[in-house]
Formats: structure tokens, C-alpha cells, sequence
């Protein structure tokens, strides 16, 4: 391509000394830069020189080894609007224009000036692609380097990667998703020039670090791994700060797959064991259930229906929530009615920090599309493994199910399936939660045991309308009345699913039924619109790039929290207004279950109170040794 | 083919909770429905207790036999914090936590 041309009147100047000393770099390294100074004035030369002195003393010793022959520089007027600069052989060609800016600075100019830092960006970049394409380069062929930069491995490609790289969101520079080697040159900018680089693309900048064999100041950096909950519980947005050294393991955790169409294969995802505060770490804190959290992918679904022709061509986004373990356990045994199995995967301490700051990475710069089959759940965790524990990238891992990424985490040691061996105490140490409806018949036995219930089984039961099963609530003793309190709440979350698909019908798009649901459609389509707000973290905030920093995490606190409340306070009048839509008959059964269930409460509490027992109040207030 | 286009949890459902949470009983209202106390107005501590609500009802009706991972870990909380509650046995902790 572009011919080096002859440098008529080329003043070859080498600036071996600054070199050496500033960088402290072995005497045979030095940076042969032939300055093609033939159309510039005495003042743009001078500035050239400068330029390229200040960049070469900012880089790291192996890099300057690595540019071993003369490179030839010329300052172009001829390069593309936006292009700083090109590398093509042994010449750099760089935007003239940048020459003039370094000369207009004002006096005195730092680091933050603009027209320094794109002068030295311009340098830095194209050496970086000099380096790269050296015999000590090579980065942008590594397929670690490949891995921290997002083009992923694909589940059906025989180890082929993605030609997208979907890390887009929090980018300092969408140059650097163009390709691999742009990737290189741009995040080396950063790591030559930007202090906090470390900071905001730890991995990256450790790659790059022991890449050049260079150990750099650790910089000040806002401690631990932000994520931000959408729901923290209460409709409260909370940004989480999570320090790696206080999770004691990670499982995967596999809801297991039941009937229905969407979930027949179950869903992926892995199991954050938190420890509560002040608890050393150890195997204690497996019992630290309210703070454990789950890292699960899902695609982001605005509209009530979920339609598989998008599923299918990419056009949900797929993005990575950190859950409170309490919901999703609700979410499945309780909501869906399926069980989960959370099993421990052995990683080391190191390899569970570093799956974490890659979660991290993904669930602020990830903005993936979710397939049904080459990007569903089990693909995206695969990806999440395979990029975050370099051990498991050679590990044989994908999988384009839940079941099948489990069963190659087990053949290859990683995941302890035997946790599962004892079915009771998996139950009772929280590796295995059963789906309520598990219980149902032994809860129907233990009641009818006591009450001679009038059906034959716990199906039966449900079958009866809430006022025909009223009377029998307030016969109970306490193991009856417990066991009814369980089949009472179970027929409630029957009746909510079947009022939600009522509810999906009236408000689909085109029911013409002549149903006025215009403005609860409305609050509907707020209520998503907020919901996908929250679940794209990176979409809150303005600035800066990579992990949010401190002023940045104030920021959106402050807006995460707004978002939360103004979703929970849509939410409430939109439960209000749906429950208005429903069909009377419907309504009416919702409202009776929720009477019998506040009928069981005070049972429950009354027949407690009677026998004498145990009130926590009490307890709690209770001074302590 | 169609087959193959089940797969994995679109966790559709799960995805809105405007429509999945909500109407289907969302974390909250599960696991405190019938609950004297009121989930808004707990602190993380009573937390732990509410969401063991569920499964202490299991346990009392079992007789001790469906004992899950969200009672375990009630109980344990409620014994790090009171000298009475390690005097306790698990079935009157657990009927305490079904009282509330």
C-alpha cells in the first residue's frame, strides 16, 4: 500500500539518550524514529520531535526492544477526516494538524491538555500497531487477549469466534471494537497515558502489564467490583460494591427445566456465596442466604408476549443481572415450580477474583443479543467462564444447554455434583431447593389427616373455590394450619398466573375486544421502559469508560435510585389498574384467597400464642453476652 | 428443529417482572403473605427471618421433615443473636417464625 517515499532532505534524527534515561531502559534498547521533516517548518519539526520524545518515554522497555529497526515518521495532511495517524510498514504517518494544535497549547500544558493528548494518543497508537505486528507482539492474535476484548468464542463455530464484539456499552473509544489490532492500539493509548486504566479495565491493563513485563504503581482506584441490583428488594435500586475476598464460592446454579415451551431446558446461571459482614470467611457462610447473589443472562423482553421469531434472530438484547439469591429462589421453586440445583465449582481465590472483575466487565460494556440457540443462557455462562478463568478456556466447556455446560463442568472436576448425594442435607445446606410444589400432596395429607378434608388430593383441593375451602382454615391445629397456610399461598400464585395470562390477552397489542386498555398499556409500556433502564446499568450513566470510579458511582446512586422509585411507584398503579381489568369472577378469587391466607396468619399466631411458644420479638430484645 | 427451538430459558417470565413478578406473587408477597409484619418496613436481619417463613411452615407440618435451606439458615441467625434462641430447640424456633 502506501509507498514510503524517499526523505529528500530527511533529517534522521535519533534520540537515543532521552530514551535511555528517562526510561531507564538497557543500553542496546533505543527507538530509531527517522523524522520526515521535508514539508514541515522549523517550528512543526521541533514539535514533531517533541511529540514523539514524550511518547517514547512513556513506554514500557520491552516495547522499545521490540521496534528494532528504523521506523520512519511523517506528518500528513492527506489522511481521512477523524484518522489520527497509520502505520503501514515501517512508517508512521500522523495528521499534520496535530502538529499545529501541540504548538497552539497554552503554556505550561499537562497531561489533560487536549491537544497533548491526542498528539501522543496518534504516536502511541500507531507504534502500538508496530509492536503488535513485531515478532514480541502479536497480542491481537492471542486468543487471551482475544477473550478480555470480547471477541468471543462461539458455542457452534468449532472454537471460531464472533466476528461482533458486543462489549460496546462504556467504551473509551468505539474505535477499538473495529478489529482486534484497532482493540491493541487504542486500549494501549490508555494503558501508556491514562492513570486510571488499571482501574477501569483491570484485566486488560494486568494483560498488558505482564505482556511488557512491567509493574506499575497501583493506582487509587474505588475499591471493590461495582454492579448495580436492579430490584435490591423493596423496588429499591442499589449500586452493590463487592469485594472478591469476601465471596467464598461460586456455584453453578441450574434451574431445572419443566414443560412449558420457553424453559423445557432449564436456565444457567452462576451462584454468588457472599459472606454476611464480619463473618470470617469459611464454609460458614453458605448459610449467609440473604447475601448471596446470582449472576444470571436474560433477555430483556419489552412487551408482555415473548415471540420466538426474535428470540431466534437475535433481536432481545441478552444481558447479565446480578439478583439477590432470595428472588431467584422465589422466582423459580415458588413462581415457576422449579427446583434448583446450586453446585460448587472449584476455583481458586485468584480465579474467583478474576470471574468476578469479568462479570463485572460484562455487566457494564456487554450489550449482546440473545439467541435462542447459539446465545441463550447456557452459552452466555459458558462465555462468562471461559473468558473469566483462563484454566477453563482449555477446559472443552461449551455447550448450547444448561444440563450439557453442567455435565462438562462435572467431567472436567470442575463442578462437585456430590454435594447432590444426600438429598436431604442438600436440601437443608441450600444445594438443592425444591420447587414447591414438591410438598403439595404431603402438605394435603397432613391437613386431611387432622381435618378429613372433603377432597382426595392436594389437585382436588385447589380445584375448590377459595369460600369452599374457607371453612376448613380456621379448624386447623398448627401442623394442619401450617400445612394449609403452604396450599393456600400455592393456589394464590395459581390464580395470579392464570389473572397474568388473562392480562397478556387484554393487553396485547391487538385483542379487539373492545376492552379499554389503552392506559394501562400505557403504565405498561412505563413500567417496561424503566425496567429496561435498569437493566442496562451503562445506559445511566454519561462518563467516563470501563468501571465506574467514584464520582461516577455517586452519580448513579442518585439516578439509579430515582429510576428505582419512580418504577416502583408505576408498578403499584399498575397492579391497581391491571386488577381493575381482570373479569370480575377472577378478581373476586384473588381477593378470597388473600382473605383466607390472612386467616391462617392469625391462626397461626394465635394457636402460637396460646401453647406458650417462643416470641422472637421477645427474643430479639434480649440483651446479648 | 422445533425442538431445538425451546431451548433455555428465554426466562421470559422471569424477565418482566412487571408481568411475571408482579401478578404471579412477586419475591415479597410470597414469601410474607399472611405475615403480621410488612416486608417494606423490615430491616435485612428480620429479613432473614420472613423469607424462612415458608419454609418453617413446611418443617412444622412435616414434623421436622422438610427441612430447608432458608430455615437452616434462620435458625443459625437467630442463635448468633440471642442466648434464648440457642436454648430453643429448631421446632419451637421454627413455630416462631411461622408466628410472625
Amino acid at each position: 500500500m502506501a509507498p514510503v517515499r524517499p526523505n529528500l532532505r530527511a533529517r534522521r534524527l535519533r534520540w537515543l539518550a532521552a530514551c535511555r534515561f528517562a526510561c531507564a531502559l538497557p543500553s542496546q534498547a533505543a527507538l530509531q524514529l527517522r523524522l520526515a521533516a521535508d514539508a514541515l517548518t522549523p517550528e512543526q519539526a521541533e514539535a514533531a520531535r517533541q511529540i514523539l520524545d514524550d511518547a517514547a518515554r512513556r513506554l514500557p522497555a520491552a516495547w522499545i526492544e521490540s521496534l528494532d529497526h528504523p521506523i520512519t515518521v511523517q506528518w500528513t495532511g492527506d489522511l481521512p477526516e477523524g484518522v489520527h495517524g497509520r502505520a503501514r510498514g515501517d512508517t508512521l504517518y500522523l495528521r499534520r494538524a496535530l502538529l499545529d494544535a501541540w504548538i497552539a497549547r497554552p503554556a505550561g500544558a499537562g497531561d489533560e491538555d487536549p491537544a497533548t493528548r491526542a498528539a501522543l494518543a496518534a504516536a502511541i497508537h500507531e507504534l502500538a500497531h508496530v509492536h503488535d505486528r513485531s515478532p514480541r507482539g502479536g497480542l491481537s492474535r492471542d486468543p487471551r487477549l482475544l477473550d478480555l476484548a470480547g471477541w468471543q468464542v462461539g458455542p457452534l463455530r468449532f472454537g471460531l469466534r464472533l466476528s461482533r464484539n458486543a462489549f460496546t456499552d462504556r467504551s473509551p473509544d468505539p474505535y477499538e471494537l473495529a478489529d482486534p489490532a484497532e482493540f491493541v492500539a487504542v486500549n494501549l493509548e490508555h494503558f501508556v497515558l491514562d492513570p486510571a486504566y488499571a482501574c477501569r479495565r483491570p484485566a486488560l491493563h494486568r494483560y498488558f502489564a505482564a505482556h511488557f513485563g512491567t509493574t506499575p504503581p497501583h493506582p487509587d482506584c474505588a475499591p471493590r467490583l461495582p454492579y448495580l441490583l436492579p430490584d435490591a428488594g423493596d423496588g429499591q435500586a442499589l449500586l452493590l460494591e463487592l469485594d472478591p475476598a469476601r465471596v467464598q464460592a461460586v456455584d453453578y446454579l441450574l434451574a431445572e427445566g419443566n414443560d412449558r415451551a420457553m424453559s423445557r431446558w432449564g436456565h444457567s446461571m452462576l451462584r454468588l456465596v457472599v459472606c454476611a459482614p464480619g463473618r470470617p470467611r469459611g464454609p460458614d457462610c453458605r448459610l449467609d442466604l440473604q447475601h448471596h447473589l446470582v449472576l444470571s443472562f436474560r433477555a430483556f423482553v419489552d412487551d408482555v408476549q415473548v415471540s420466538s421469531w426474535r428470540g431466534l434472530t437475535g433481536s432481545y438484547p441478552s444481558r447479565l443481572y446480578v439478583l439477590p439469591l432470595q428472588q431467584v429462589v422465589d422466582e423459580y421453586t415458588r413462581i415457576e415450580l422449579r427446583g434448583l440445583q446450586s453446585i460448587p465449582l472449584r476455583l481458586d481465590d485468584a480465579e474467583i477474583g478474576g470471574l468476578l472483575e469479568r462479570a463485572a466487565r460484562v455487566h457494564w460494556s456487554y450489550d449482546g443479543d440473545y439467541r435462542f440457540i447459539t446465545n441463550n443462557c447456557a452459552v452466555e455462562t459458558f462465555k462468562l467462564l471461559h473468558d473469566g478463568v483462563p484454566r477453563l478456556a482449555g477446559a472443552g466447556l461449551s455447550s448450547i444447554t444448561p444440563n450439557g455446560l453442567l455435565h462438562r463442568l462435572a467431567r472436567a472436576g470442575v463442578a462437585d455434583r456430590t454435594v447432590l448425594d444426600d438429598p436431604a442435607l442438600a436440601l437443608r445446606e441450600g444445594y438443592y431447593f425444591a420447587p414447591a410444589s414438591a410438598h403439595y400432596q404431603a402438605m394435603f395429607e397432613v391437613a386431611d389427616d387432622f381435618l378429613q378434608l372433603p377432597t382426595g388430593d392436594a389437585m382436588g383441593w385447589f380445584e375448590l373455590s377459595p369460600t369452599d375451602r374457607a371453612p376448613w382454615l380456621e379448624r386447623g391445629d398448627l401442623r394442619a394450619s401450617a400445612a394449609l397456610l403452604l396450599l393456600e399461598e400455592a393456589a394464590l400464585r395459581r390464580a395470579q398466573l392464570l389473572a397474568r395470562d388473562e392480562l397478556k390477552r387484554l393487553l396485547g397489542r391487538n385483542t379487539g375486544d373492545g376492552t379499554d386498555t389503552t392506559e394501562t398499556r400505557a403504565r405498561l409500556d412505563a413500567v417496561l421502559a424503566l425496567e429496561g433502564l435498569l437493566s442496562r446499568p451503562a445506559g445511566l450513566l454519561s462518563s467516563g469508560y470501563g468501571l465506574p470510579q467514584r464520582s461516577e458511582r455517586e452519580a448513579l446512586i442518585a439516578r439509579a435510585g430515582q429510576q428505582a422509585r419512580r418504577l416502583r411507584e408505576q408498578d403499584r398503579r399498575l397492579h391497581r389498574d391491571a386488577r381493575a381489568l381482570l373479569p370480575r369472577r377472577q378478581r373476586d378469587a384473588l381477593a378470597a384467597i388473600e382473605a383466607n391466607i390472612a386467616v391462617l396468619g392469625s391462626r397461626l399466631r394465635r394457636l402460637h400464642r396460646e401453647s406458650g411458644g417462643l416470641d422472637l420479638d421477645r427474643l430479639s430484645a434480649e440483651p446479648l453476652r | 428443529m422445533t425442538r431445538l427451538l425451546l431451548l433455555c430459558a428465554l426466562a421470559a417470565f422471569s424477565i418482566a417482572p412487571a408481568m411475571a413478578g408482579s401478578f404471579a406473587g412477586s419475591s415479597a408477597g410470597a414469601s410474607s403473605a399472611g405475615s403480621s409484619a410488612s416486608s417494606g418496613s423490615t430491616s435485612g436481619d428480620d429479613k432473614v427471618v420472613l423469607q424462612a417463613r415458608g419454609d418453617a411452615a413446611g418443617f412444622v407440618a412435616s414434623d421436622g421433615r422438610i427441612r430447608g435451606a432458608m430455615l437452616e439458615a434462620a435458625l443459625h441467625h437467630l442463635r448468633e443473636n440471642s442466648p434464648a434462641a440457642r436454648r430453643a430447640s429448631d421446632m419451637e424456633l421454627a413455630r416462631a417464625i411461622l408466628a410472625q
